[in-house]
């Protein structure tokens, strides 16, 4: 009973960490129709930035700085999605494929460019020393850090699902998902729109950067690679542009994932394949998709 | 003229005191050589089905890796082996090719990426102990013929790589200029109306799909003997971008293109690297040289030039010039 409830949070706090890579791919897919490779990169740049602020800025981590460094790494994300989307998604309007291949060529210059400044070794992001620490919950040690990850991607959800629907541009960005087309027709801005998701999405996967980097022990420029295929699977899984499918697909393929690890050694990437076929056999615009183009 | 350069390539190493003379270069250009056939295979795929897979790699590695152990574990012979590999590889295109078509597009992209990442886990952490995982799986020496051994014999491989090439080409003419080839073409250009004309879509792009899957299990066993051996990194998606990269960096459809790209691409990230480890770089800062010692860095900017100001790349290029000298005197 111990090692499940450990497996279940561990599950859980992967899922958290899923969900903030997927979250931004989807709003930005679902929006724009853009398959943003770049994501990846995205992710790397927060963990980048959080590792200098961690260490160049404030070589003793306390709590305070962490969180620091985690906004600080959503920003940088943040401002490096707005910039990539204004100089160069902007001027490949609906050339759908040119656009996915252009962040192909983004994520590329990002990884090289990082690594030949830092290296492509992981360096290690120094932490509060209370994220070593377990709880006890029954008689299951549970390492604190998955609560973390799991408060931290709840805020963000709870976050992006409030501006989603309370504000003006949150509106815009709903109507746009469902039919671009039609919100362009009415006269209303969707440039706006669309700078604003890529700021979400950049910010979401620099947090995630950030956090990714204490859950793998370390920053590399290779990091982005391999968290941005499950971020896609999530996104399918999920149904393209709705964030509520991202979470609930991230949790499914977190929990199943370490289950999966754990009872059959290591297959846990197979059994998430295997997920991804399946629904993509029954319900082919995945969980809770709305997006048809 | 194609034809013209190939032999020239294919007399240069025995030709005296040159270059291609030295079994380092040829090493370099017959892997070149595979790297121009297989972006031919992704660009059948790409460019002439316009389907946008991310999993090629995983046939790629999958023709690899099953000439391998057949030959290893089970003493094949090298050619049943690598017949055995097509037909395996073909299977299971159309197995995951068939799931994967189910959607189309964009999340066509994704569900391959998926599949091929799939595969790269299946051979890297070695499950039921066929692949030797990260360490990569060596090809048993003993039992491939003797003129593929050796560093004297590098020129054998050399020819064996051109020849593929070759092969590959008129393959892919061949398929192109059938009347499935045609099918092909009309699927990326309107695919609506290739179903009112009473023709299933879906079949005609799983046809693409094996097809280029079972020619790129061909190159992976190819690639095998000119290696040595097998790599998990041979499946991994970063080798699927690297083809996107050459067929767009030699511009799609025109056959020839994809070719040239994949070995201006696999050149120059192999003599790039050659560059950086010298001192080439060492006088500049180190936030200027230090990228510059990647490959990627420099492939990745031109690929965004490319994509951005010069669709078509080298081979658009080319037929744009040639289209304005024609009617340069109207």
């Amino acid at each position: 009973m111990s090692t499940f409830l450990l497996i279940l949070i561990t599950g859980i706090g992967l899922g958290a960490l899923y969900f903030l890579v997927a979250s931004g791919l989807s709003l930005i897919y679902g929006l724009m129709g853009v398959l943003n490779f770049a994501h990846g990169a995205f992710l790397t740049i927060g963990a980048f930035t959080g590792l200098w602020i961690s260490t160049k800025v404030f070589p003793n981590p306390t709590t305070l700085t962490f969180i620091l460094s985690m906004l600080a790494g959503g920003v940088m994300a943040g401002l490096f999605a707005l910039l990539m989307e204004q100089l160069v998604i902007t001027r490949l309007y609906n050339r759908h494929i040119d656009q996915a291949l252009v962040t192909v060529g983004v994520s590329l210059v990002v990884t090289a460019l990082l690594g030949g400044w830092f290296g492509f070794d992981a360096q290690f992001l120094p932490t509060p020393l209370w994220f070593m620490n377990a709880v006890t919950i029954g008689d299951a040690i549970i390492p604190v850090d998955r609560f973390i990850y799991i408060a931290v991607a709840a805020i963000l959800l709870i976050a992006m699902l409030s501006i989603l629907r309370f504000t003006r541009i949150g509106l815009i960005i709903r109507a746009g998902v469902e039919n671009r087309a039609m919100v362009t027709a009415l006269g209303i801005n969707v440039r706006l729109a669309f700078s604003t998701v890529f700021f979400i999405g950049g910010f979401a996967a620099g947090v995630g950067g950030v956090l990714i980097s204490v859950f793998s022990y370390g920053v590399s420029p290779l990091m982005g690679g391999s968290w941005l295929i499950y971020g896609f699977i999530v996104v399918v899984v999920g149904g393209m542009g709705s964030i509520a499918g991202s979470a609930i697909a991230a949790m499914l393929i977190g929990i199943t994932n370490q289950f999966a690890n754990y009872y059959f050694t290591g297959l846990g990437d197979f059994v998430v394949v295997i997920i991804l076929a399946t629904v993509l056999l029954t319900k082919p615009s995945g969980l809770l998709g709305k997006v048809s183009h | 003229m194609l034809i013209a350069i190939t032999v020239i390539f294919a007399i240069l190493p025995f030709a005296g005191d040159n270059p291609l003379s030295k079994a380092g270069l040829q090493q370099t250009m017959a892997v070149a050589f595979l790297f121009g056939a297989l972006a031919l295979t992704y660009d059948l795929l790409f460019g002439f089905t316009g389907l946008l897979s991310f999993g090629h790699a995983l046939y790629f590695a999958s023709g690899m890796y099953v000439t391998a152990i057949l030959i290893n574990d089970f003493n094949v012979h090298f050619l049943l082996a690598i017949l055995c590999a097509i037909l395996f590889t073909s299977l299971l295109a159309g197995l995951t090719g068939g799931a994967a078509l189910r959607t189309t597009g964009i999340t066509f992209a994704m569900v391959t990426l998926a599949f091929g990442q799939a595969g790269h886990v299946f051979i890297a952490r070695d499950f039921g102990g066929f692949t030797n995982g990260d360490d990569g799986l060596p090809v048993n020496a003993d039992r491939l013929p003797d003129f593929f051994i050796g560093v004297v014999n590098t020129k054998y491989l050399y020819l064996l790589a051109l020849g593929i090439l070759v092969f590959i080409y008129f393959a892919a003419w061949w398929i192109t200029e059938s009347s499935a080839g045609r099918v092909f073409a009309a699927l990326r250009d309107n695919e609506q109306r290739v179903s009112v004309l009473g023709l299933n879509p879906n079949r005609f792009k799983l046809l693409s799909f094996v097809l280029s899957a079972a020619m790129a299990a061909l190159i992976g066993a190819a690639m095998l003997f000119v290696s040595g051996s097998g790599s998990p990194r041979y499946a991994t998606a970063d080798i699927t971008i690297a083809l996107l990269l050459m067929v767009i960096l030699g511009g799609p459809v025109t056959r020839w293109g994809a070719v040239l790209g994949g070995i201006i691409y696999s050149v120059l990230s192999t003599r790039l690297t050659v560059l950086s480890d010298g001192t080439a770089f060492d006088s500049l800062p180190n936030f200027i040289g230090g990228p510059l010692t990647e490959p990627a860095f420099t492939l990745g900017l031109i690929f965004i030039f490319i994509v951005m100001f010069a669709p078509g790349g080298i081979s658009g290029a080319y037929y744009r010039a040639r289209f304005k000298y024609l009617n340069k005197g109207k």
